[in-house]
């Protein structure tokens, strides 16, 4: 064939070519689709579950317990993460963690604990799945042992409480177990409101461990709560180092003291002794743990008197400017002898509050029926739980019955046969200094006045408080409780301690009172429990703490001293009474 | 010749014209395709952003909690108080040495 003739050739199609081609091609194309329909509309799932199972996480956001602060913002307790170290015994022994003893050497060092017992508790049952190898780790030691590598050793969130003040107000303010629950004081009470729950989302994480997409939530958090405690920070630790010296110097088995705002009710200090650290788990002794200033109650001695005459007065047995003959200086009731330090002849309702008479105190008692002399304790809080809200508060003792002897009378009216704790005796006090008026106390700082009763008229309070101007002034029991510039409302106490079967060698001194005079603001009960020294008095123990801890508080409180007019018409006024 | 010879380009770009609103919604259709692939792009930049900033939330809370613990236990009043009174030679004035001032 020459080349013209082939270029003339028509071409020729060639049918089977041509079909088995688009056979081909059609397959292919129907195969692709129906490849694609079948993992996109038929059988989605599988892919997804698989994409799932590579971005699919859950985090948790791990939430601190809330934070304890005094009315200051001054921080009482604190939460810190730290991690726990644990240990998955099975993983371990499968993944063959043995092999290199120098990274367990390594663990061991940087926990400060010995190789074998680490090593003990992880190789003594492989099946085991779980066991602790140390607790509250600091993040950077839970950093060098994730970069330590072990096989089946993990870190897990914790969360450490810190106590800033310590001791000062360890008892008040609690603490926590290791599984950061309340178990003491304000966390044990508060610790619903403090507590958190960590919330959980599922989120999606690409590749390099970024959280792309959050999808829906797998459990809705709580997020914990602060808590503002109504204690001033400065006036607890002073409360407390005052304490703490008369504790050790009397070499007293405890002591308490209680600062209460007298306008509020709110308790500025609440000081315990002997306390203990809670930043140190180890060695909590029950004894040193106990917030004795409202779990403990005692026989409240002289301290009460106050409020006989209070109570007289607002009976109406008694008036304001009576004279009551105390001479001899005893008296017989009921077989028994009633007796006072010295014969102190006539004396004014003043002068029986500054000398402490207890035959006047008797006469005053008995000059108006038991029941009225109980009730009136009971409305000023004694018996009564004073609203503070803390576990294990003890609501104090007032006998409930019919018959009274003569001479029983007469004890309730100087302090025995009832018992009152330390915060309830400040909170009477507080009464004094607040024209009569009683709040419960709260230990939470308020964002509004408290609805208080009045349980003594304006001016019975007022003149009880004047009444008492004079223990702390030349002559009187407590000249130990005298501030300078800060005229003080306050009585002694010392009180035999009941045993079984009478009265024991021990004793227990007191000291409450309000001030300044003149313009109250602070009360104060300090509670000195058997002292072993020569000196055991209310007005030589316990009034030397009042005294320290009332004028620093005030002047940490800005209340102004005393003016010279101010003080004049004070002591006509006493003058008037005695 | 001419009469048969036809103008493809021509005879495309009617047919185009012709389609006109359906080759602008299939158009509209694409770019909404590319959108959604940029927002949701954006999205998740935006997603990994605000989980970056939580964990500096984080660690900046703990940061501040030791700084909180450091301050207190350095600004402990009694410790204050020490060194006030033993390194400042400083005391606390009586309350009958105050003198005090009213601000009008």
């Amino acid at each position: 064939m020459s080349k013209q003739a082939k270029r003339k050739q028509k071409p020729q199609l060639i049918q089977w070519r041509l079909y088995v081609v688009v056979g081909f091609v059609c397959l292919m194309f129907t195969s692709l689709i129906g490849r694609a329909a079948y993992i996109q509309i038929i059988e989605p799932e599988k892919l997804r579950h698989e994409s799932d199972m590579r971005t699919l996480r859950t985090t948790s956001r791990e939430v601190q317990r809330g934070l304890i602060t005094d009315r200051n913002g001054e921080m009482l307790a604190v939460s810190v993460p730290v991690k726990a170290v644990y240990a998955d015994p099975k993983v371990v022994h499968d993944k063959n963690g043995f092999a290199d003893m120098r990274r367990w050497q390594a663990l061991a060092d940087v926990l400060h604990e010995p190789k074998e017992d680490i090593l003990k508790r992880v190789q003594s049952n492989p099946r085991k799945r779980f066991t602790y190898l140390k607790r509250q780790v600091t993040p950077a030691v839970a950093d060098y042992i994730k970069q330590l590598k072990l096989p089946g050793v993990y870190l897990k969130p914790e969360s450490r409480r810190y106590y800033p003040t310590g001791e000062i107000s360890a008892q008040l303010v609690g603490i926590t177990n290791i599984d950061d629950k309340g178990i003491e004081g304000i966390e044990n009470t508060y610790d619903d409101w403090l507590t958190g729950t960590p919330s959980k989302q599922k989120v999606r994480k690409s590749r390099d461990g970024h959280v792309v997409e959050r999808l829906d939530m797998v459990q809705e958090g709580e997020s914990p709560n602060d808590l503002v405690l109504s204690i001033d920070q400065r006036i607890q630790q002073l409360a407390y180092r005052e304490l703490k010296k008369a504790t050790e110097a009397n070499q007293a088995t405890s002591g308490s003291i209680v600062v209460l705002d007298v306008h509020t009710g709110e308790v500025l200090a609440m000081a315990n002794t002997p306390s203990y650290n809670p930043n140190s788990r180890e060695n909590l002794q029950g004894f040193r743990m106990r917030n004795r200033a409202l779990t403990d109650s005692y026989e409240p001695g002289s301290t009460i008197k106050p409020f006989v005459v209070a109570a007289a007065l607002e009976a109406g047995t008694i008036k304001v400017d009576d004279i009551i003959k105390t001479n001899p200086g005893r008296m017989r009731i009921g077989g028994k002898i009633v007796r006072d330090g010295r014969n102190y002849g006539d004396l004014s309702l003043s002068g029986i509050l500054v000398h402490s008479s207890n035959v006047g105190m008797t006469k005053i008692a008995l000059s108006m029926p038991v029941q009225e002399l109980l009730g009136a304790y009971q409305t000023m809080g004694l018996g009564n739980y004073s609203g503070i809200n803390l576990e294990g508060e003890s609501a104090g003792l007032i006998h409930d019955r019919r018959r009274w002897s003569e001479f029983e009378r007469a004890t309730l009216s100087f302090g025995y046969g009832l018992m009152a704790t330390p915060l309830q005796l400040a909170r009477m006090y507080s009464i004094l200094g607040n024209k009569g008026v009683l709040y419960p106390v709260s230990i939470l700082k308020l964002k509004q006045e408290p609805e208080g009763t009045q349980v003594l008229s304006p001016e019975v309070a007022q003149s009880v408080m004047e009444m008492l101007v004079g223990v702390t002034e030349k002559g009187g029991t407590a000249l130990k409780a005298h501030i300078e510039g800060y005229p003080v409302a306050g009585k002694t106490g010392t009180a035999r301690k009941a045993v079984a079967g009478g009265y024991g060698e021990d004793y227990v001194a007191l000291f409450a009172g309000v001030a300044p005079v003149h313009n109250p603001k602070l009360a104060i009960a300090v509670v000195v429990n058997e002292p072993k020294g020569d000196r055991y008095y209310g007005g030589d123990i316990a009034a030397p703490v009042f005294a320290a801890v009332m004028s620093g508080a005030l002047q940490m409180l800005n209340v102004e001293p005393i003016s010279k007019r101010e003080k004049v018409r004070l002591a006509a006024n006493s003058r008037s009474v005695e | 010749m001419s009469k048969s010879q036809l103008n493809l380009t021509r005879i495309v770009l009617q047919d185009l014209w012709h389609n006109k609103w359906v080759m602008l919604l299939a158009l509209l259709v694409v770019l909404n395709a590319i959108a959604v692939v940029y927002t949701s792009h954006e999205g998740r930049k935006y997603t990994s952003q605000w989980d970056q900033l939580l964990q500096e939330r984080d660690r900046l809370d703990i940061e501040w909690r030791n700084l909180l613990l450091e301050e207190q236990s350095r600004s402990e009043h009694s410790r204050i108080t020490r060194i006030a009174t033993k390194e400042l030679n400083m005391n606390r004035p009586l309350p009958k040495n105050e003198i005090v001032v009213r601000v009008p």
